[in-house]
């Protein structure tokens, strides 16, 4: 295996060498002349903000689209690949963010999908089929039950099935889409190991991200595109999280290079501990939580820490209405939560920001303004019809105010980017401002310069007024944004820290893992 | 893409200018062109409220199927509801009173019952409405047959069928009148109300619907009890046409009303569709089985090349 941060044996010619490669979509450079060399055994990761150009350049690798100048080479030779299927037969693998498997199927179905081994009259030879998916995981070092079914694993060890069906046939070059998005720091070790062994093996590969850290633990090398053009190539050893956050934003963002994405330089103004509080939870229990108690206060970012799975988004969920309070008691303002629905929690003031955006958080077919007035519907009608101008009123200024960008108000929510659909699921919640805001991982997909512009939102709530809930698994987000961190395990919160007592993301990260039960993921 | 805002006057510039209903817009116009042509008969006056009157039936009920299918759901007991509907106004005005009021509203009630009864078992017992409305449409039809052991029941109120089938105003006669009304309350409901806006809501994607604070279950019950409705008042004016309520009449007529809001521009996986659309759809059906019934094509084969056309309009219609 190879160790984090060593260089991978240096070979003649580079894997693969893309040169000044240009790509033009109608009137709009997407890419102008990007360069990019990957070596035999070594992880690369390649960081921009949304439109910098990381995707086209990965649909030109994966035969989606066809560059328009620059050269492309693999092991020296010239490429061009006119369709997927040529660009799987000279050994590029991409692994997208969605996953693609059949979960009612295990994992060895999966891995074969489409070419099981089967008798002369077509039935499957299912012993075979289990015995070719073993040896193919043995040889490349995964560790995977071959008989699992897919839809009973944890999400890391999907993202390795993935990993694991892309391999399947002669691999060059691994493309890997933002594979951790949802995943625990558990899960992402796991995860990367497996990528080690993967690269360990002579394997080129290539890792997109939006998360820093992730580039610190996993990469050897790092290269930056910035507006469809390099903006650096680093060792990562020898760089650090400020360059790479500079060269990702350029030299415009004065402000964010200042600030620093992860440092948490800027401290919140924390009126927390003065304020009275909006919401108590006192021993709430249902199937999923156990005597949680809480007290949120007014103008308080509030932080809930702990691994996918240990009831953080439960509590979120039973507190808007979307699950009963079953024993112990909750309140909002000192009044109880009402709360069997959510139609019941926004009447009292409580608004949801969930945790997958495409799924619960937008109907994505239809426009900015319908999505951004729908949990209000009411205060934009009289007896039942809808007054259309205040409508295209709010959602207006909801879009001014957000920064959202966008043509305008009637544009489907499905053409933005992962970060303006975020900041329209914000915006729902915006006006009249919530009496308490909760937030399931608000920035999971959303690039950095987005991301700042969402805590400035989540701040501005809280200087206004609201008592922000914030659940994340991103661990330099909770220390930068919150007045309190909560930390919960198995349902329960077990222990709360103020901004005084924080320590650093090691130490927080700590804390959570201190109280784990350890047999929790052996799939 | 601009089909997916179907505003009131945004939706009439899609029928004229969206890319599906512009497809349909064609399509009528050729089938229009095509019948014309071949028979001399078929352009006139007469014809055409002729066309109007036989398209009634599948234009109400599919109004209400629109809002259905928006909301992802399906109602295939239409038929057998206005059925069921039909028997029990005309044996309201036989046995409670002989009074269009009594009749009208034991149509209209039944109609909405059969309506609440597929929401319910969809939202609450969460069956799949296929399944529940395949049930209804069976359970509709035998209790249609067995109340009067599968004999009409005659019908001899005035009122009832000037109101619902003979009468006229400025010419244009009752059925037609009917449809109007309830195509422009379909389209303030679907386009101008809140409840609209959470109709397309729930159909596009019901678990952000859900997280928004939409009562889904209230707003697809409601849906049903619309369709239920339509078909109730489209079993007064069947049977008002015909003095006399039967109990086997329009078998298979939800495809025919199906066929119409697909054909108009809703999607089957919910959130997409406008009301306008769905009634161009019953009225390209319905000329279709007038135009075939002119060239003198027997029925037979007349339900083959409706079955072929629908099947081809909706797969090159299709987004």
């Amino acid at each position: 295996m190879v160790e984090q941060g060593s260089i991978a044996p240096m070979s003649g010619t580079p894997l693969l060498r893309v040169e000044g490669v240009r790509k033009r979509f109608g009137g709009v450079n997407a890419l102008r002349g990007v360069s990019l060399e990957i070596r035999s055994g070594e992880v690369h990761a390649l960081l921009g903000e949304n439109g910098a150009g990381k995707s086209t350049l990965i649909k030109i690798l994966s035969g989606v689209h066809v560059h328009d100048g620059g050269s492309i080479d693999i092991d020296g030779r010239p490429v061009s690949f006119a369709s997927p299927a040529q660009s799987r037969d000279a050994g590029v693998a991409v692994v997208y963010q969605d996953l693609s498997l059949v979960e009612s199927l295990s994992v060895a179905d999966n891995l074969l999908l489409g070419r099981e081994p089967k008798t002369r009259l077509g039935f499957l030879r299912k012993r075979q089929l289990v015995a070719q998916a073993e040896a193919f995981l043995k040889s490349q070092n995964i560790p995977l039950d071959a008989r699992a079914m897919v839809g009973s694993l944890p999400f890391a060890y999907r993202q390795m099935t993935e990993i694991a069906k892309a391999l399947m046939g002669d691999v060059r070059l691994l493309i890997l889409d933002e594979p951790t998005s949802a995943l625990t720091d558990d899960e992402e070790k796991i995860l990367f190991e497996a990528i080690r062994a993967v690269a360990a093996r002579g394997v080129g590969v290539i890792y997109v991200t939006h998360r820093l850290n992730e580039v610190f633990r996993i990469s050897n090398r790092v290269t930056v595109f910035r507006d469809g053009q390099n903006a650096g190539t680093f060792v990562t050893a020898q760089t650090n999280m400020r360059q790479l956050v500079g060269a990702i934003v350029g030299p415009d963002h004065a402000v964010l290079k200042a600030d620093g994405a992860a440092s948490g330089q800027s401290v919140p103004s924390s009126p927390g501990p003065l304020a009275n509080p909006v919401l108590e939870l006192t021993d709430v229990g249902n199937d999923r939580l156990d005597r949680v108690n809480l007290e949120l206060r007014g103008g308080e970012i509030h932080g809930l820490a702990g691994l996918i799975g240990s009831g953080r988004t439960e509590i979120l969920q039973t507190i808007f209405g979307l699950r009963p309070v079953q024993s112990g008691g909750a309140s909002l303002d000192g009044v109880p939560l009402r709360g069997s629905n959510p139609a019941a929690a926004i009447r009292q003031g409580i608004a949801l920001v969930p945790e997958d955006r495409h799924v619960q958080g937008l109907v994505l077919e239809h426009s900015i303004e319908r999505n951004l007035v729908l949990p209000r519907l009411r205060e934009f009608s009289r007896f039942g019809w809808l007054r259309r101008g205040a409508s295209s009123e709010r959602a207006d200024t909801a879009m001014r105010r957000l920064a959202v960008k966008a043509p305008s108000a009637a544009t489907t929510v499905k053409n933005l980017s992962g970060g303006n659909q975020q900041k329209v699921v914000f915006g729902k919640w915006n006006e009249p401002r919530p009496r308490v805001l909760l937030l399931d991982e608000p920035t999971v997909g959303v690039d950095v310069g987005a991301r700042e512009e969402i805590y400035g939102v989540i701040r501005g709530a809280a200087a206004a007024g609201s008592g922000v809930l914030l659940v994340s698994s991103d661990l330099s987000e909770l220390l930068q944004l919150c007045d309190r961190i909560s930390i919960v395990v198995d349902g329960r919160i077990i222990k709360t820290v103020s901004r005084q007592a924080f320590g650093s993301a090691e130490d927080l990260h700590h804390l959570i893992q201190i109280s784990q039960p350890s047999e929790e993921h052996a799939a | 893409m601009a089909v997916n805002q179907p505003g009131g006057r945004l939706a009439l510039l899609n029928l004229l200018q969206g890319e599906r209903p512009y497809m349909l817009y064609i399509a009528f116009a050729i089938m229009l062109i095509v019948f014309s042509l071949a028979s001399p008969w078929f352009l006139s006056v007469d014809n055409f409220l002729n066309i109007g009157r036989q398209t009634t039936l599948v234009s109400i009920i599919a109004v209400g199927m629109t809002f259905v299918i928006i909301s992802r759901q399906i109602d295939l007991s239409v038929a057998s509801t206005l059925a069921l509907s039909g028997m029990s106004a005309s044996l309201a005005m036989a046995f409670v009173a002989n009074n269009w009021v009594v009749g009208a509203a034991a149509g209209l009630g039944t109609g909405a019952l059969i309506g609440l009864i597929n929401g319910v078992l969809t939202t609450r017992l969460e069956i799949p409405s296929f399944l529940v409305t395949l049930g209804t449409l069976s359970g509709a039809r035998g209790l249609a047959l067995m109340v009067t052991n599968t004999k009409p029941v005659i019908i001899t109120n005035e009122y009832y069928f000037n109101i619902f089938g003979e009468g006229s105003v400025l010419g244009i006669p009752a059925p037609i009148l009917w449809t109007l009304g309830v195509t422009v309350a379909g389209i303030l409901l679907l386009h101008y109300s809140v409840y609209g806006r959470r109709v397309y809501a729930a159909g596009g994607n019901p678990t952000a619907a859900l997280y928004s604070g939409v009562d889904i279950k209230r707003v697809t019950t409601l849906a049903f009890v619309l369709t239920g409705t339509l078909a109730g008042l489209a079993s007064l004016i069947l049977s008002a046409r015909s003095h006399a309520a039967r109990p086997d009449v329009v078998q298979g007529m939800e495809l025919d009303v199906i066929a119409s809001v697909i054909l108009g521009g809703c999607s089957l996986f919910g959130g997409r569709g406008f009301v306008l659309g769905t009634l161009l759809g019953s009225l390209i059906i319905g000329t279709l089985n007038n135009g075939l019934v002119l060239l003198g094509v027997s029925s037979s084969l007349q339900l083959v090349i409706k079955g072929a056309i629908i099947v081809a309009a909706v797969a090159f219609t299709r987004r």
